[in-house]
C-alpha cells in the first residue's frame, strides 16, 4: 500500500516536471527546426501545430552558410572568442594572485582591498556601464578590443572563489617550501597554480559565459563593425526594419553553440561556481 | 597566514588596479557626471544638482519609467524566487529523472539574454507565434503579448523568469544539499508531515541562501536591458520603458550624459537601499 502511494507521488512529480520542461524545450526546438528549414516564410509551420512544427522535413544548412558568407558572422564569432579568451587569461592570472594574497597573507591595507572586492560584488556590471563608457572615452580606448576586454578582467566573484580554494591548501606545505628557499612567485607558480586547476576551470567557465553573452557593454563601448561581437550581431538582425528571420535564428543558434556545449560538458563547474563561493545554507 | 606587506601587495596589486580603475572609479564618475552637463559641441560644465532637480520636478518621462521599473521589480523578483525555490524542492531528492530536469531548467543560463529575447519575441508573436498556436489549440483566444500595453510588461516578467529561475534554482539546490539529513530523520521519528518538514526545517535553514539570492536577483533585475532593447524599445507607449533603457536612450540617443548619469546614480542608490532593506528583512524573518 505504501509503495503504491509512493509510486503515485513520484509519477505526479514527474508529470509536473515534464510539463514545466515543455516551456523550455518546445521554443528551442521550434527555433532550431525553423533555422534548418529552407528560408521561406518562417511561420509556415507554426499554426496549426503539427509534428512538422518542431521537426523539419527537408533539412538545409543554407541559412547558416548565408550568415557566414554574407553577414560576416564568422568575424563576430572570432571577435567574441578573442575577447573572451583574452579576458580569461588576464582574469585567471590576476584573480588567482589576489585570491592567494587574501588567503595566505596578512598585510596593511588588506581590509581596504577586501571592501573593494565586496563593493564590486554589490554593484553589478550593468549598473556602471554608462560611467564606464565616459571613463574609457577619456582613456581613449573606446572602440578597441581593450575596451571590451579590460573592464571585465577584474572579477570579485573569481577572487572569492580562489581565496576559498587556497585557504584549504595547508600552510605547512608553503612553510616547508619557504624553508627550502623558494620565492613567493615560485611557490605561486609551482605549488598554488597546479593545485588550483578545478578553481581555474570554474573561473574560465564563469568569465567565458559573462563575456560571450554580454550585449549592453559591447553595444556601447564599440561602434565599428570590426569589433562587433556575437550578441551585438544577433541583436542587429532583430533591430533592422525588415527582420530576416532566417538570419536571426541561424545567428542566434550558431552564437549559442559554444556556451551550450561548454555548459553540457562542464556542468559541474557551473555548479561549483555557485556552491563554491562559501555560500552555505 | 604569513605576515608580509610586500608579498601581500605584490599578489593583490594587479587585481587592485583593475577593480579600482574599472569598478570603483566608474561609480565616482557616475556621481560626478551627474553633476555636469554636456553641450552638443562636447563641452561639459558643472551644474550642481540641476540634473536631479530637473528629473524630480520637470521630467514626467523619468517618473513614468521609475514607476514602471519599481512595479516590474516588485513582481519579477518574488515570481523568480518562488519558481526557483519550487523547482529546487521538486529536484532536491535523487530520482532517475532528477539530473535530466535539472539540466533542462538550468539550460537557459547558458543562453544569452539577447538570444532569449529573440526566442520569445517570435514565440510570443501576436500573429504567427507558437504561443498563440497553443492557445488556439486549447480553444483559447489569441493574445497580443508584446504588442499590448497591458501585457508587454507581463511578458517581460515571464521572459526573465524563464531565463533566470533555473540559475537561482541551482543556488537553492546547493543550499538544500547542505541541510543535514539527521534533522529530517529526527522529524520522521516525531511523525512530522512532509509539509511541516518543509516549513519548519527546510525553509528556515535555507535563509542564508534565500537572502543572497534575493539581494543578487533584485540588483540584477533592476538592470534589465537586453529584452527591452531587442524586443520592445520601451513600448508599446512606454509600458516597458525600464530605467536602464531610459538611461541608455538619454546617453546615446539624446546625447544627454548628465541626465543619463543622474539616472544611473539613482539606480545605484535604489539597488543599495533595496539590498540593505532585504538583508535586514531576511535576517529578521528567518533567523531561528
Amino acid at each position: 500500500m505504501k509503495s503504491y502511494k509512493k509510486t503515485f507521488a513520484l509519477t505526479a512529480e514527474f508529470a509536473i516536471l515534464a510539463a514545466i520542461s515543455m516551456f523550455f524545450i518546445l521554443p528551442i526546438l521550434w527555433i532550431i527546426a525553423s533555422a534548418l528549414r529552407p528560408s521561406g516564410p518562417l511561420y509556415t509551420y507554426a499554426n496549426p501545430l503539427t509534428l512538422q512544427t518542431f521537426f523539419p522535413v527537408s533539412i538545409t544548412f543554407d541559412n547558416f552558410i548565408h550568415i557566414f558568407e554574407h553577414l560576416q558572422f564568422g568575424r563576430a564569432l572570432f571577435n567574441s572568442l578573442l575577447v573572451a579568451g583574452s579576458t580569461i587569461v588576464i582574469s585567471v592570472l590576476i584573480c588567482s594572485m589576489a585570491g592567494f594574497g587574501l588567503a595566505k597573507f596578512t598585510f596593511r591595507g588588506k581590509n581596504l582591498f577586501f571592501i573593494i572586492v565586496l563593493i564590486t560584488f554589490m554593484v553589478p556590471f550593468e549598473s556602471i556601464v554608462i560611467p564606464l563608457f565616459v571613463l574609457i572615452r577619456r582613456l581613449k580606448i573606446d572602440n578597441t578590443y581593450f575596451a571590451l576586454i579590460l573592464p571585465a578582467a577584474g572579477n570579485g566573484l573569481a577572487i572569492f572563489l580562489f581565496r576559498q580554494f587556497f585557504s584549504e591548501v595547508p600552510t605547512e606545505i608553503l612553510e616547508a617550501a619557504r624553508i627550502d628557499g623558494a620565492s613567493w612567485t615560485r611557490i605561486y607558480r609551482k605549488i598554488i597554480l597546479p593545485l588550483s586547476i578545478p578553481a581555474i576551470v570554474t573561473v574560465i567557465v564563469m568569465v567565458f559565459m559573462f563575456q560571450w553573452n554580454s550585449l549592453f557593454w559591447p553595444l556601447i563601448a564599440t561602434h565599428s563593425s570590426r569589433f562587433e561581437v556575437v550578441q551585438v550581431a544577433i541583436a542587429s538582425h532583430r533591430a533592422t526594419e525588415d527582420t530576416s528571420w532566417a538570419n536571426l535564428f541561424s545567428s542566434a543558434i550558431a552564437g549559442s553553440m559554444p556556451p551550450i556545449f561548454l555548459f553540457l560538458f562542464l556542468q559541474k563547474y557551473f555548479v561549483r561556481g555557485i556552491s563554491g563561493t562559501g555560500l552555505k545554507g | 597566514m604569513f605576515r608580509s606587506n610586500k608579498a601581500g601587495w605584490f599578489f593583490i596589486l594587479p587585481a587592485f588596479v583593475f577593480l579600482g580603475l574599472f569598478k570603483i572609479v566608474p561609480i565616482g564618475v557616475s556621481v560626478l557626471e551627474s553633476l555636469r552637463q554636456t553641450t552638443y559641441s562636447g563641452r561639459s560644465y558643472f551644474v550642481g544638482f540641476e540634473n536631479y532637480v530637473y528629473l524630480f520636478f520637470d521630467d514626467p518621462a523619468f517618473w513614468d519609467s521609475f514607476w514602471i521599473t519599481l512595479f516590474y521589480s516588485l513582481i519579477v523578483n518574488p515570481v523568480i524566487i518562488i519558481v526557483a525555490l519550487a523547482m529546487a524542492l521538486l529536484l532536491n531528492e535523487n530520482h532517475f529523472f532528477t539530473k535530466f530536469f535539472r539540466t533542462v531548467f538550468f539550460l537557459p543560463t547558458a543562453i544569452s539574454f539577447a538570444v532569449v529575447s529573440v526566442i520569445w519575441s517570435v514565440v510570443l508573436d501576436p500573429y504567427y507565434g507558437l504561443a498563440n498556436s497553443f492557445l488556439t489549440l486549447f480553444g483559447l483566444p489569441a493574445q497580443p503579448f508584446f504588442a499590448s500595453t497591458a501585457q508587454a510588461l507581463g511578458c517581460l516578467v515571464f521572459l526573465n523568469v524563464w531565463r533566470s529561475a533555473g540559475y537561482w534554482m541551482m543556488y537553492f539546490i546547493a543550499g538544500l544539499q547542505n541541510i543535514p539529513d539527521t534533522l529530517y530523520q529526527a522529524a520522521d521519528i516525531d511523525g512530522a508531515s512532509a509539509w511541516k518538514k518543509t516549513w519548519k526545517i527546510t525553509l528556515p535553514l535555507l535563509s542564508r541562501t534565500f537572502s543572497f539570492v534575493l539581494v543578487a536577483n533584485t540588483a540584477f533585475n533592476f538592470l534589465t536591458f537586453a529584452p527591452v532593447y531587442i524586443i520592445t524599445k520601451g513600448g508599446p507607449r512606454g509600458s516597458t520603458n525600464l530605467l536602464m533603457y531610459e538611461s541608455y536612450k538619454s546617453a546615446f540617443v539624446n546625447l544627454d550624459m548628465g541626465r543619463a548619469s543622474a539616472i544611473t546614480t539613482i539606480l545605484l542608490g535604489i539597488i543599495l537601499v533595496f539590498s540593505l532593506f532585504e538583508l535586514k528583512w531576511t535576517k529578521a524573518g528567518f533567523e531561528y
